[in-house]
Parts: C-alpha cells; structure tokens; sequence
C-alpha cells in the first residue's frame, strides 16, 4: 500500500502551483478525432472535385454521397463508442464480462456484427455483378423444385424425378429475372447497414443534443425545443418522405444512390424527436441528483457536468432507445422500397422482396428460396437489436448488478 | 484581529413561487475565521441551507441573492464566473446532506476522487489515482487500493459520506462547507464521522462552516454558534457562552429541547412562520414566551451585546474567556436599555449552569 502514511497523505506533499498549467491541452482522443474528420472531409473534397469519377486511391473504393455519410458515421461511432471502451480497459473488462454473462447478448452482438461485416465489406469483397443472369428461378442448392412448375425455364442442375434440383453455382438460388439470390441478400444487408449507421447517428446526435440542452438548462430553451419538437412529431417522417419522393421522385433516382442519401437524411433530421424527449426527462432527473449538485459545489462547469454525469448517466436510455429504433428505421425503408418509393443501388431487402414476389411464372410459395431468407434476414434484425439493447441496458446500470 | 475569511453581510435570499415571494434568507451577518468552526444551527427552513448555499451561488439561477459575502478579500457576490468556478471546490469545499446520491452510480468511486483531483489541478491520471488511493485511505476506507474499482452502490452510507468528505478535501480547501453531514446517518457513524471532520480540520487548519439542528453535535464541533430562526440570525456566540449563558428566549426554548436539560417533554409550542408572510417585528414573537407588545412591531431587532443593558451578574460567567462575551450577539429587543430584563433571563441560569 504506498500511502497509507496518516499523517502526511500523498496529495499534502504535492506541489501544486508546480504540477497545474494553465490551460489545458487537447486530449490525444480529441486531436485525433479532429484528424480523422479533417482526413474525410480532404477525401470527399478530392472525390467531389479532383476526380468525381476515379475510385480513391489505395482502398479503391468508389463511394457515394450516402457512402460519406457512413464513413462520417463510423468515425463517429469511433470516436465515441471504440475510443472510450479501449481507453478505459478496465471499465470494458468489467462491461463485458457483464455483458457475457447474459447468454442472449452475445447472441444477438453475434448477429449484428455478422451483419455489419457482411454489409460494410460483402459487396466489396465478394465483387458482385449484380447482374441479371440467363438461368431464372434456379432453385438453392441441396433445393429442389417441381420441374414442370418451373415453366419455361431451363434448369441448370440435374433434373432428379421431375424435380430441378439446385447447384453450388447458385448456392440460393436465383429469382425470377435471373438475379442470384445470395448477392441480392448482401446488398440488401448492404443497403440496411448503411441505413441504420448514418440515420442512427444523426439521430443519437441531435437527439441528445437537443434533450439534453432543454431538460438540463430549462426555462424557455426547454419550452422552445420542445415545441419544435411537438411540431415535428405531428408530421412522421415517413410521411414527409413521401410527400418529397412523389415531388422529386425523378431527381432523387437521377442523383447517384439517391434514395439511400434522402432517406438518411429525411429520417436522421426529423425522426429524432421521441428520443430526444426520452433523454430530456432523462436530463431533467440528472439535473438535481445530489452528484450534479456536487460535481457544480467542486467547481465542475456546465460543460464538464453534461458531459460527465448528466449523458453517461442516460446512455442506457439512448443507447435502449437507438437500438428500438433502427430495426423500424431498416424496416421504413424496405416498406419504402417495397412500394417503388425508395430506389437504391444495390437493390434494398425491400426491392428484393418486391421483385421476388413479381411474376407469375410460380406461386410464391414455390419458388420460397427467393423471399423467405430476405425475411428472415430482418425478423434476426430486429429480434438481435433488441435483444442488445436490453443487455446493453442491463450492463450499463450498475445499479441493477445481481451478485 | 485579522480580517476573518469569510465575512457574510446583510445576506438575502429571495425566490420566486407560486405562494409568493419566499425571503428564505432575510438579512443575515456572520463571519468565519481561518480554522475555525462555524454552526449554523436552527429549526428546518430557518434558511440555514440556502444561507450557506449562496455562499458558492449553487441555488437556481432564478434566486435572487442581495448582500455581500466576502471570501479572503474576494466578493463572491459580484464576481466572474470563472472566478466562482475556481472557488467552489478549490476554496470551499462542499458536503451535502445525503450521501446516497451524492455519488455518481455510473463511475467507480475512485474514478469521482480522482475527477474531484483534476477539475482543479491538471494532474496527470496516475498522479491523481496516488492521491486518490491516498485520501481514500486518510478519511477511513480501508484496503483504499482495492476499493477504488468499487461502485458507489457497493459502500454504506457512511463510507459514501467519507468518500464526499475525501473529495471536498481533495483540491485543499480553506473552507468546508458541510451541510448536515452527519443527518442521514446512523448515531455511531456519526459520531465517526464527526471525529474524522474535528481529525482532518486539526491537521489542515481548514475553518469548517457546519450546519445542523442537532445542538448534540453542536456542543461537540463549534467553536463559535450562530443561531437562525425564519431567515434572520437570533443569536451568535461562543459555543460555551451559548451552551452557559443562552439569551436569546428562541436558543433558550431550543436547548431546553436538548436531553438531559430543562423539562424532558417541553417543545417550542407553534411552528416556523410561513416564509412567504413573516410576522412584523421579531420572527420569532408568535411562539415566545417573554414577548411584549414591542416585540410585533418595526423590524426584526437588531444584533446587540447581551451583557450591555444591565447584567451585573451577568458578565462573571465568562471571566476565562473575554472573547466569547465580546462576540455574544443577540436579537433581541429585551436586551436593550429601554425594556426590563424578566427574572427568568437575566438571573443566573442555575438549572442550566451546572450543567
């Protein structure tokens, strides 16, 4: 124990006008994340005006408006959620052994991380075509379909007693105008990724920006947000994006990756507002808690006490609510897409569904392979975000420790 | 006599409800010495939080707070943000009265000892964890080393309460502001926590301004005794010339509620006024047992010497110490030249004296 001396503590023979400065440097975590947001902002500004249309050099990617978007979005998530779980390594040993010993959550990070990796890297990877293929309505392999249903189209694999049977080349199978299922699945994977990423990020950001603000300041900047608030809840964002779709349908579709880009950006501004209120009441209770009385008696500022005590102690509120809410954000766009109202390159799981359950060659019933994974795929979704947040939720509030 | 550190005048504290005004605190003067222990003792709502409250302006940005409260030469009244800032904490520290909530649940209880380090000091984080480790161990915790990853939830009361003590300390404080630190907890904690308050002011020479309604825990820390009823000051003394020679018939009626003296089952008949409509003249006539027609009148009395108006007999209780009766005040119109002293307050108190 090095000081258990009574008599003179540590901290009483410590030179204290030698030891504080002035002002305070930067941290290194914020210096970086000014960094890595400078370094976008320099690859955007070289896509958009040096080459818009070479690839970026070394990574070779080709990314687009919404594509930007995400990449802000995960330096983002970077910087707030990576950054602070590494710096911190005892506080995450501790979260995650927690968190390890819900045997739900680990299943449910299983999935969404599987579902991450697939979206942000598959198509990339896999170098898919996407394109339409001669051989239609092939059935998966280890699948089969009644060959005489199968009207007018050849079978690639072998015909084993009338039934068609499916082969590695297609290992799901393809749909009715020739496009193979698994790259269907991926890019629609793709397309729910880089949804949920951007607008969940947009949304956690202003969201807790504006509760926080009016729940812990009050008075009429709380009667001034809030109201804007109630204004915007009355009008769902799904519908302004309607409204804008059917004015600017044509623009929107010229613009390339149109849809993904409007729909991140209609949501992510104007569908914050229930989990803004949720971290406002959140705020309200922080403000008198007998911590913020003490963190501001020890000359804690404004600043320090919303940074320190009032938002770490909603996280479990913000993070419970983001995790509700971006499987029905995933799911708005696919109802969008569904309808023809949301076009995105690669297809959406909407679009996957909708052309899979166009033509009239086979009951949908039949030709299952095309449909069922894609709903599959969203139901694990939105069972995994939920699952997490309520773990996450349960790991996060000390409080609720059972040992 | 040097200037003392804290010198509060004509403090007053006003907030705006839906009742009405409230003057939570109406005019109140006293002064705290380097090293010295103040308490402010009175009645629930005499305005003794909100007196010291105001001290560092942690009430409501709506509260109005008129007066001066000087802190070593600094008015904390009229002063730049930045320049509250730096005092609150890092000259007056402050100790609340529960410390259920006083600890952050989200951070380990190391982590808020080292926070409470570094909003003042630019410290390197090992350099705090040390000191933290340190302090942990100077206010009681034992095995600090491993009890520094525990999470606030996981302490009792009373090892949160030596947690807050040991991050009010923690940038060195000339000033300890506790709040009825010791209320919320149980009677042999307190007194444990009471003794490693009287140990870590001996050792820092820090004066300590310590409000409470227990005259129990009084007699055992003051030095000197300000006495509040209904946001006024009734009466300021020596801790020994309050406890020997009471004036004020209010700090008279509170002692005699104290165990052991006066009758066993007396209570003040009738409760605190109402804040928003305080009666005319002293605070404190509607309950008073000696009160003349006088008394309803004008303003609150002023502050003036006990021993002044005509207690020969009076002044021999303090012959070992001249400066308590120097600092005896009292509000009380009694007291003055124009009104006869009644027998009960000015004789010898022989059922208290022997005490």
């Amino acid at each position: 124990m090095p000081s258990s001396d009574s008599d003179s503590p540590e901290f009483a023979r410590v030179d204290w006008d030698a030891v504080s400065s002035g002002r305070r440097r930067p941290r290194p975590r914020t210096a970086g994340f000014a960094l890595a947001a400078l370094g976008v902002v320099a690859l955007f500004a070289y896509d958009l005006a040096v080459a818009p249309e070479a690839t970026i050099p070394v990574v070779d990617w080709d990314v687009n408006r919404s594509g930007w978007l995400v990449v802000v979005a995960l330096v983002v998530v970077a910087r707030y959620v990576f950054v602070p779980l590494i710096a911190d390594r005892d506080r995450t040993g501790r979260h995650v052994r927690a968190f390890l010993a819900r045997p739900a959550g680990p299943l449910a990070l299983g999935y969404l991380v599987a579902f991450g990796l697939l979206g942000l890297l598959g198509p990339e990877l896999l170098e898919f075509s996407y394109a339409k293929l001669d051989a239609r309505l092939q059935p998966p392999v280890f699948g089969g379909v009644d060959a005489s249903a199968n009207a007018g189209y050849s079978c690639v694999g072998p015909v084993v007693d009338g039934v068609c049977r499916g082969t590695w080349q297609y290992p799901l199978g393809t749909n009715y105008i020739g496009e193979n299922v698994i790259e269907g699945l991926v890019g629609g994977i793709h397309v729910a990724f880089k949804i949920g990423v951007a607008t969940a990020v947009i949304m956690a950001t202003v969201a807790t920006a504006v509760g926080t603000v009016a729940g812990y300041y009050g008075g009429w900047v709380d009667d001034l947000l809030m109201r804007y608030v109630d204004v915007q809840q009355t009008i769902p964002a799904i519908v302004v994006y309607i409204v804008l779709s059917t004015l600017f349908l044509g623009n929107i579709e010229g613009i390339s990756d149109g849809g993904t880009f409007a729909f991140v950006l209609v949501f992510g501004l104007l569908d914050w507002g229930g989990i803004a209120r949720l971290v406002r009441s959140e705020a309200i209770q922080r403000r008198t808690a007998g911590y913020v009385r003490a963190a501001k008696a020890a000359g804690a500022s404004d600043l320090h006490v919303v940074r320190r005590h009032v938002v770490p102690n909603s996280t479990a509120t913000i993070v419970t609510a983001l995790t509700r809410r971006i499987p029905l954000l995933v799911l708005a766009q696919v109802g969008l897409a569904y309808l023809a109202l949301n076009g995105t390159r690669p297809a959406s799981l909407g679009e996957v569904l909708r052309v899979s359950l166009q033509g009239r060659h086979m009951p949908w019933f039949l030709k299952w392979w095309t449909s069922v994974p894609a709903v599959l795929v969203l139901v694990g979704l939105v069972v995994a975000c939920n699952v997490f947040g309520d773990t996450v939720r349960d790991v996060l509030d000390p409080r609720e420790e059972v040992r | 006599m040097a200037d003392p550190l804290l010198a509060v005048r004509d403090l007053r504290v006003r907030f705006e409800t839906d009742e009405g005004v409230v003057h939570a605190v109406d005019g109140v003067d006293f002064d705290v010495d380097v090293g010295e222990t103040v308490c402010l003792v009175g009645e629930s709502g005499s305005g003794k939080t909100v007196a010291c409250e105001s001290i560092t302006r942690l009430l409501p940005d709506s509260t109005a707070i008129d007066g001066e409260i000087r802190f070593d030469g600094t008015d904390l009244t009229d002063c730049s943000a930045s320049t509250l800032q730096s005092h609150r904490g890092g000259r007056i520290g402050h100790v609340f009265q529960n410390p259920q909530d006083a600890l952050d649940p989200v951070y380990t209880v190391g982590e808020q000892v080292v926070e409470a380090i570094r909003i003042h000091r630019d410290v390197p984080k090992a350099a705090a964890r040390e000191q933290a480790v340190g302090l942990l161990d100077r206010v009681g915790i034992g095995e600090p080393e491993a009890r520094f990853d525990d999470y606030p939830h996981q302490f009792s009361g009373g090892m949160k309460q030596r947690v807050v003590v040991a991050m009010a300390l923690a940038p060195d404080p000339d000033l300890l502001i506790a709040d009825e630190p010791t209320t919320a907890l149980d009677v042999t904690i307190q007194r444990q926590v009471l003794n490693l308050l009287a140990d870590l002011q001996a050792e820092r020479g820090m004066a300590v301004l310590f409000v409470t309604h227990d005259l129990g825990v009084v007699a055992e820390v003051a030095d000197r005794v300000v006495v509040m009823y209904a946001g006024r000051v009734m009466e300021s003394a020596g801790v020994d010339a309050l406890f020997d020679d009471p004036a004020h018939p209010y700090t008279r009626a509170l002692l005699a509620c104290l165990p052991g003296r006066g009758d066993p089952f007396e209570t003040i008949g009738g409760s605190i006024p109402d804040p928003t409509d305080p009666p005319d003249g002293c605070r404190f006539h509607p309950r008073c047992p000696h009160a003349v027609a006088d008394c309803e009148r004008g303003d609150h009395p002023a502050l003036r010497s006990p021993a002044a108006s005509s207690g020969g007999g009076r002044a021999g209780t303090n012959d070992g110490d001249g400066t308590d009766e120097l600092d005896h005040e009292v509000a009380c119109l009694l007291y003055d030249d124009e009104h006869a002293l009644p027998p009960e307050l000015a004789g010898v108190d022989t059922e208290v004296a022997d005490d």
